[in-house]
């Protein structure tokens, strides 16, 4: 009678384990209703409280299973003609003069009363079935790989260059971003920009535009980010950075920042000079006609008013304010904190010392992703089945051959469950590297089940031991073999090592030794 | 069975060392193919473009490839066209356009060619400077150089016996050289996936070399031509199970992974002569090295 070892108890739980790493608990397979994915900046979607992440259940009590269920409803509601495939579209010719149609909303866990002329302006997707995120070569993305012009830069100087870059990406809203700095075997140091789903339009642009921050008063500018004209800027201190206020607007949340910056001694001369030529607001009289307007990469960001007393005054003390939305107080409270965090690095950082090169970029269309994958699941399909011919061809047993198969495919599902649970996204070297791994591992099965039927004289467990010294020696050597690939090509080949390194330690440390016990289990 | 094996050792312990010419004189051709080919090229390989630096472009649309082609010759560098479709239907999904040129000159010119804008919902771009694929070229070449210094290391420090580690060793470059002879030949431009296939390629091979030495320096007891006949059931099983899936895998995405497919051709060339490396190659030279040993 088998008996399951502590070795066996260990594949099972580990298998369990990322089963549920996997698919989540409980399963997201079981879950109803569809995803959004991303609702546009300022639209009065968001306004309204939708938010990406948030999983429609149900509109106007209708509920909402798939993305066409909720296409047919938005339609019926919104639009005359089509609407483009997962969006619903907000564009002014789909919009109904004028009128402001009340929708209901049921999210998971709110309930949300969204009134517009036009559709919700948000992306929509069926909910994920599995939490493995695939690659952007697989699911759609943009990828650019960018270093200083004629440039060499320290580790310190990347450090500060992905900083910048992160706060610029949000400054323009474009989320689902991941900015990392990557260096190669030859020591060159790059900054890789991740961007999961639709690539930004002018990505190219955004990444090249050297962040500069400036603060005009009509067609003159002031003061610009950076130490020469910003001395100072007050932060984590609550006596001159703060929230300010919050407030409830149409069921939403709204919280007002404001922190002071000190000008340097020029630029609060500037500043003196060009209000001195202003008037004063006709409409609120105690500002001044003109507000200073602050832009990022030449983008307007906020409009201050000037208090008509700061006129022709030399003011080195500025405060900037502006403010946040949010779902709920506490939502808007931390937007409100993150929206002053970013535009206090803006400020301090000031723009690039350098230019900067895109050296690779990469926008990949999501369109084919879906029949991408179904196409890797088969090739994997067929590569089992093809393995498995081969195997009951060999043996002709039938308990060997399917403990080797399933041995093989838990390899797969846990290699798939720590990918899953260190939040891999898998390209297609990853899977390329799967592939490996669960090549190398049916091998070693293959060297097991051989020793264990050599000659008698020696007892199952020394037979054994015997296929684990040439494991071992095979796991060294794969191993070290691996480890340059971690760095080389700017870590954009570390996807192969990855899964690989992960596959065959699960392999020496997991399966071999369960199969060892399952095989012995069988021979004895 | 029984005597149909007695005849096949006995052939084999009378021919092992002659057998040994078949792969010398491989090694030889391969040599000379390199050497010529590395005078023609000034590579060991034909490079694609991202290794070249360059811009591919898929536009998933139905368009006539040769028709493409005419039309973007003179206007992009170096074009090649290729098409992706669907296994079952053969219908045609996408194409992949590949130039040398960069990604802004090759947008502009496929949109005016193709009279219309190109946005994430109807293409992919990936374009790679010239000096970064150089960059990516020179430290694959040094990972694989790596990886086959580390192995070799991890062999010696295995067996400690000179003649049996130099024959796994020399029996996984053979299988490297013959594949890159074989790649050359094939015309196939090899991209970074490709080079990653050969670094693969390093661990296959010795998978069943190592097993083989093993089994002949370590079991004791049976006799060597029993020792090498066991190695050769376990590691031919292991081989053709490789050889076997990466061939149905190889089969399914050809049509749509440009990447998978290099991958998969380059392992299975590989696996096939992993076979010939093992079993010719580095079963003549451990008998060989077994019987001056042991009389």
């Amino acid at each position: 009678m088998a008996k399951l070892t502590f070795r066996i108890w260990i594949l099972i739980i580990v298998l369990i384990l990322s089963l549920i790493s996997i698919f989540g608990l409980p399963p997201s397979f079981l879950e109803k209703g569809i995803l959004i994915t991303s609702v546009e900046q300022n639209s009065s979607a968001f306004e309204q409280g939708l938010r990406q992440g948030q999983i429609i259940t149900a509109i106007d009590g209708k509920s909402v299973e798939t993305i066409d269920d909720f296409s047919k409803i938005i339609q019926e509601k919104y639009l005359s003609g089509g609407s483009p495939e997962g969006t619903a579209g907000g564009s002014p010719e789909s919009s109904l003069g004028g009128k402001e149609i009340k929708t209901i909303i049921q999210t998971k866990n709110s309930q949300i009363i969204f009134f517009s002329k036009q559709a919700p302006e948000i992306t929509i997707s069926n909910i994920p079935k599995t939490k493995l995120k695939a690659g952007l070569d697989l699911s759609g993305g943009a990828r650019a790989l960018v270093q200083a012009q004629d440039k060499k830069l320290s580790a310190e100087e990347i450090n500060d260059l992905v900083a910048i870059t992160n706060n610029r990406f949000n400054v323009y809203g474009i989320s689902d971003i991941k900015v990392s700095p990557v260096s190669d075997l030859s020591g060159d140091r790059f900054m890789l920009i991740e961007i999961a789903g639709a690539t930004p339009k002018d990505l190219k642009q955004l990444i090249e535009q050297q962040g500069k921050f400036e603060a005009k008063i009509g067609n003159e500018t002031v003061f610009i980010g950076g130490e020469r004209d910003v001395a100072s800027v007050c932060r984590n201190d609550a006596t001159c950075a703060a929230i300010t206020a919050c407030d409830g607007v149409n069921g939403e949340s709204v919280c007002n920042f404001q922190f002071s910056i000190y000008l340097s001694e020029s630029a609060a001369e500037k500043h003196a000079d060009v209000t001195k030529k202003l008037g004063i607001n006709e409409s609120a009289p105690e500002y001044l006609s003109k507000p200073l307007d602050l832009y990022v990469d030449d983008k307007l960001v906020d409009t201050l008013l000037i208090s008509k007393d700061l006129q022709g005054r030399v003011t080195t003390q500025i405060s900037i304010s502006g403010s946040g939305f949010g779902e709920t107080q506490e939502d808007a409270y931390s937007i409100a904190k993150e929206n002053m965090n970013k535009l206090q690095t803006i400020l301090i950082t000031g723009s690039l010392p350098y230019k900067l090169e895109i050296v690779k970029l990469d926008a990949i269309s999501p369109v084919l992703g879906e029949q991408f994958i179904k196409i890797i699941l088969l090739a994997g399909l067929g590569a089992l089945l093809a393995v498995a011919i081969v195997i009951f061809i060999r043996y002709r047993k039938f308990k060997e051959s399917m403990a080797l198969l399933l041995t093989s495919f838990s390899e797969i599902i846990i290699i798939l469950g720590i990918a899953s649970m260190i939040d891999w996204n898998l390209d297609l070297l990853s899977i390329a590297g799967i592939l490996a791994t669960v090549g190398t591992g049916i091998d070693q099965q293959i060297i097991i089940l051989d020793e264990s039927k050599q000659r008698a004289s020696l007892s199952v467990k020394e037979k054994l031991k015997r296929a684990f010294t040439i494991i071992l020696s095979a796991y060294f050597t794969a191993l070290v073999s691996l480890l340059p690939l971690l760095w080389a090509g700017a870590g954009l080949l570390k996807g192969f090592a990855i899964t690989t390194i992960i596959g065959i330690t699960i392999g020496i440390l997991i399966t071999r030794p369960a199969f060892t016990d399952i095989v012995k289990n069988i021979e004895e | 069975m029984e005597p149909e094996q007695e005849i096949k050792k006995n052939w084999h312990d009378k021919y092992y060392k002659i057998l040994l010419i078949i792969p010398a004189i491989l090694i030889i051709f391969s040599f000379v193919y390199m050497i010529n080919f590395y005078n023609q090229h000034g590579d060991f390989i034909k490079k694609d473009i991202s290794l070249t630096g360059g811009t591919s472009v898929t536009l998933y649309e139905k368009l006539d490839v040769f028709e493409l082609k005419q039309g973007l010759q003179d206007k992009l560098q170096d074009v090649n066209i290729r098409e992706i479709y669907d296994l079952i239907s053969k219908e045609q999904k996408a194409v992949i356009i590949e130039t040398k040129s960069d990604g802004e000159t090759t947008k502009q010119i496929l949109q005016e060619y193709l009279s219309y804008e190109l946005t994430d919902e109807n293409s992919s771009f990936e374009f790679t400077g010239s000096s970064l694929s150089q960059g990516f070229y020179k430290q694959l070449l040094i990972a694989i150089l790596i990886a086959f210094v580390a192995m070799g290391l991890v062999i010696f420090i295995i067996f400690r016996t000179f003649v049996p580690s130099i024959a796994v060793i020399a029996a996984a470059f053979t299988d490297i050289l013959m594949t890159l002879v074989v790649v050359n030949i094939l015309g196939i431009e090899v991209s970074t996936a490709g080079l990653v296939a050969f670094l693969m390629l390093i661990g296959y091979s010795v998978d069943t070399d190592i097993l083989l030495t093993s089994r002949v320096l370590k079991r004791e007891g049976d006799s060597l031509n029993k020792k090498i006949f066991d190695s050769f059931k376990t590691g031919m099983t292991m081989t053709l199970t490789a050889l076997f899936s990466v061939l149905v895998a190889l089969f399914i995405v050809k049509s749509f992974s440009s990447v998978l497919a290099q991958i998969f051709t380059i392992l299975a060339i590989g696996l096939g002569f992993d076979i010939f490396n093992t079993w010719i190659t580095n079963v003549s030279i451990i008998k060989w090295y077994m019987k001056k040993k042991h009389g």
